[in-house]
């Protein structure tokens, strides 16, 4: 049974002309982590906000089709039910800051008191999911002193320490540096091998490709492509619909039309790039000048 | 500036207070010393009362600083407009065609001693209370957790508010607007500046109310507080004292009066 | 017209020194990227190009002109700056009154105003939403608008604030077309950004700044194949560059052509 079940989902927002999602349907099994990829205005927000139940009780609008997520459904269920089960952390990290908290541990604490956490238990759960983030150092400080990187951790820690059954993020990793981006990466892999469901939104592919079991590839409003992620991440169909790949991808296209890629299958990683290149018996190890 | 507060955190006595304590014993100075009459009345409770708790919260020195800072333009032209101007009085001295008044002189020092007295009963209780420690003592206490949500952010975010104004004159300044000049040039200033201001701080409430939502702010379970604000039976008999004290003193007065 | 940066310090006036001693030239023409840590100072630089910032000590000179001699809007004459956020910026009844703004401000004549518009939105592929209101695009276009604004104004120096950040790849294509035009046309472009690979692919010169000062500044090529000294500034190599290497590249690549010529 899916922990989440989206079947003809089709929404379109108040006062628009098009739906912003068109007869979705999209099962995620509990413990798996997908990803979603797509260009802006595809709907990969409004996919993030109805499996947080955002859609439609928070932004009313008009919807068709059965949502089911970690026991929810979206006619019986109300916005504040749904929340308990379901986490959502999006881009912009500034506007996550409940701005009611002097120091980051309250801050992160502000969930916990709101749906009702005895404190010993609270305070436990705040430090233990801070070293989680790797942010124990900045409890002291004030949530708005914070670089955008460290403000992202702490709106995602703020999340998960209301420990959701369905975690949604959507670009969580937008302002961060790369061994932050691998530091978060490696939090949720962590956390969804422990049972943790995820839907991420990414436009970073390589990391897409280590760490996700399935990609989703919406375009306006529909799925175009859903799989593994070295099977969705290769494909041609992507590029014709603009969206971003992978680098490695992108010129192992191009060299296996002058027939210097020999193996089948595209890469998407790093790895995967020096194996199939490492494969080509024409350039010497010091490789020719140009 | 992170948020608008003066608070500094000492390990005080007075700071340790509940803050409704602080509050209540904030609101009874202020409404006893203007109650009170006599010039000499507000410096005394300044001396007698005031500086003597800013001892006890070691926030003395920023106290007189800030009161200070903030208070002597307005004591000066105080002084300079009542003496001068007084009408009719007893004559001090001539300086040119200005004739200074006695009467002019005690109505300044009344008026000074007032605002001072206001001033620093004010900037004692913001130095030693920090906002969102009210709000939590205020909420226990019962006021609606909404209300308390608003204050509170409110203090945080008009910084916020601040900075992205700032960031929006840049912009706009980078694009040749003018913003110096005459009276025409900085009114044409206005739309590009008041504009993005405001869409741009519509767009982001929208946003903010989603990060709350998603953090159980409408539950509809019993809120819990992380920080517990200590309070004592001492302080709430104070309490009480403090206001009791304050409605007899207004009392008597009024009879005294009539 | 060349930029000249001598012995600049810059602290704010909260005491943090944001700036330690810069001092570079960058010709008229030159396409440089700017790279370095959150707070490393890249910005607190840029900001001091177009008089935004006025140096602790030191100066800065945009060809004849000190900074300090003349107002940001003067300034506006020859230095563009597209900020990161476009709604920071966008307050116009529709997008040609909006782009108008720029080239209006700097007391063009109305015909060049009319040119620059239309040039301009032609560049950024806004030629059919001359009549829209901005804030009913999406957030993709908005950016488009932003960087149409700067354009109009015509200026031989343009800075980019981190141009690509939370954009897309057909918006980031965009981007690297307008720059490739002004490349074309001789102008100076200066841009802060994270991606490194987008710098790779449209930078011939990078500048490394970590903690308020240059720590490297050179040709690409040369720069990226440094990966000790660029770690140090928390900059990754771009992703060809790394597999340049890693299959033993002897030049260090930094785009698909130099990549396959290698190969």
């Amino acid at each position: 049974m899916a922990i989440v079940n989206l079947q003809n989902v089709t929404y379109k927002y108040p006062l628009t002309d098009s739906p912003a999602l068109q007869n979705i349907n999209l099962q995620v099994s509990e413990g798996e982590f997908v990803a979603v990829i797509g260009p802006n205005g595809a709907g990969k927000s409004t996919l993030c906000y109805t499996i947080a139940g955002f859609v439609p009780h928070f932004f009313k609008g008009e919807i068709t089709g059965t949502v089911e997520v970690a026991g929810n459904e979206s006619s019986k269920s109300s916005l504040h039910e749904w929340v308990l089960n379901v986490g959502l952390a999006f881009q912009n990290p500034f506007n996550q800051i409940s701005g009611a908290k002097y120091t980051v541990f309250e801050e992160i604490a502000f969930g916990l008191e709101n749906i009702g956490v005895p404190r010993d238990e609270m305070k436990s759960r705040v430090a233990d999911t801070m070293r989680l983030t790797g942010i124990s150092d900045l409890a002291d400080r004030s949530p708005y002193s914070l670089s955008g990187g460290q403000q992202q951790r702490v709106a995602l820690t703020s999340i998960l320490v209301m420990q959701p059954k369905v975690l949604v993020l959507d670009e969580p990793t937008s302002q961060m540096d790369p061994i932050g981006t691998r530091e978060v990466f490696g939090v949720i892999r962590t956390l969804a091998e422990k049972g943790m469901t995820v839907v991420m939104v990414e436009h970073k592919v390589e990391w897409i490709a280590n760490f996700a079991d399935r990609v989703i590839a919406l375009h306006e409003g529909k799925i175009l492509l859903e799989g593994k992620p070295d099977e969705v991440l290769t494909s041609d169909l992507l590029t014709d619909k603009g969206f971003g790949i992978s680098r490695y991808t992108s010129v192992a296209r191009k060299a296996k039309e002058l027939g210097l890629w020999k193996k089948d299958r595209l890469p998407v990683t790093l790895d995967e790039a020096v194996e199939g290149f490492t494969l080509t018996p024409n350039p010497s190890p010091e490789g020719r000048g140009g | 500036m992170d948020s608008l507060s003066i608070y500094v955190a000492r390990a005080s006595g007075l700071h340790h207070l509940n803050p409704i304590t602080k509050f209540v014993l904030a609101l009874c100075l202020m409404i006893c010393g203007l109650a009170l009459p006599g010039m000499w009345t507000n410096y005394l409770i300044l001396l007698l009362i005031i500086v003597p708790l800013a001892i006890w919260g070691k926030v003395l020195s920023r106290l007189a600083q800030l009161v200070f800072n903030i208070s002597l333009p307005l004591v000066i032209s105080i002084f300079i407009i009542q003496t001068l101007f007084w009408g009719k009085g007893t004559p001090l001295f001539e300086i040119g065609p200005f004739v200074p008044k006695l009467e002019g002189i005690l109505f300044s020092i009344t008026s000074a001693g007032r605002l001072l007295f206001i001033m620093a009963d004010f900037i004692l209780f913001s130095l030693t209370t920090r906002p969102d420690m009210l709000m939590i003592s205020l909420k226990q206490a019962g006021l609606p957790g909404g209300l308390a949500y608003i204050i509170v952010t409110t203090l945080q975010l008009v910084p916020r508010f601040v900075t992205k104004a700032n960031t929006i004159l840049d912009a706009q300044r980078s694009r040749g607007l003018e913003t110096q000049g005459n009276i025409l040039v900085r009114a044409k200033a206005l739309l590009p500046l008041v504009l993005p201001l405001v869409i741009g701080s519509l767009l982001e409430v929208e946003e903010r109310a989603i990060a709350i939502e998603a953090r159980g702010f409408s539950s509809k379970k019993v809120e819990t507080s992380l920080i517990e604000i200590p309070d004592s039976k001492n302080q709430k008999i104070a309490r009480v004292f403090f206001v009791l004290s304050t409605i007899l003193l207004i009392a008597t007065r009024l009879i005294w009066l009539s | 017209m060349n930029i000249e940066i001598s012995n600049l310090h810059f602290t704010y006036p909260t005491g943090v020194t944001a700036l330690r001693g810069i001092a570079l030239t960058i010709e008229s023409g030159e396409q440089v990227a700017i790279v370095g840590q959150n707070g490393a100072g890249k910005t607190t630089l840029v900001k001091h190009l177009n008089g935004l910032l006025q140096p602790t000590s030191g100066y800065v000179r945009i060809g004849e002109w000190d900074t300090q001699a003349h107002s940001v809007a003067k300034l506006a004459r020859r230095v563009g700056y597209v900020f990161q956020n476009p709604d920071e910026q966008l307050f116009s009844k529709n997008v040609g009154t909006e782009v108008a703004f720029g080239p209006k401000n700097l007391g063009y004549s109305s015909e060049q105003v009319q040119a620059s518009v239309k040039d301009a939105l032609g560049m950024t592929e806004l030629s059919d939403k001359t009549e829209t209101n901005p804030y009913d695009l999406s957030p993709t276009w908005r950016k488009m608008v932003a960087l149409a604004s700067v354009i109009a104004m015509d200026t031989d120096i343009v800075i980019f604030d981190e141009p690509t950040t939370g954009q897309d790849a057909a918006n980031i294509a965009r981007i690297a077309n307008v720059i490739k035009v002004l490349r074309e046309r001789g102008k100076t472009v200066i841009t802060i950004t994270h991606d490194i690979d987008f710098c790779a692919e449209n930078f011939e010169r990078l500048i490394a700044m970590s903690h308020g000062q240059v720590l490297l500044d050179g040709k690409a090529n040369d720069i990226l194949g440094q990966a000790e000294i660029l770690a140090t500034t928390y900059v990754e190599p771009p992703q060809l560059t790394r597999l340049g290497k890693r299959l033993g590249f002897k030049e260090t690549v930094r785009n698909e052509q130099e990549f396959l010529a290698e190969l």
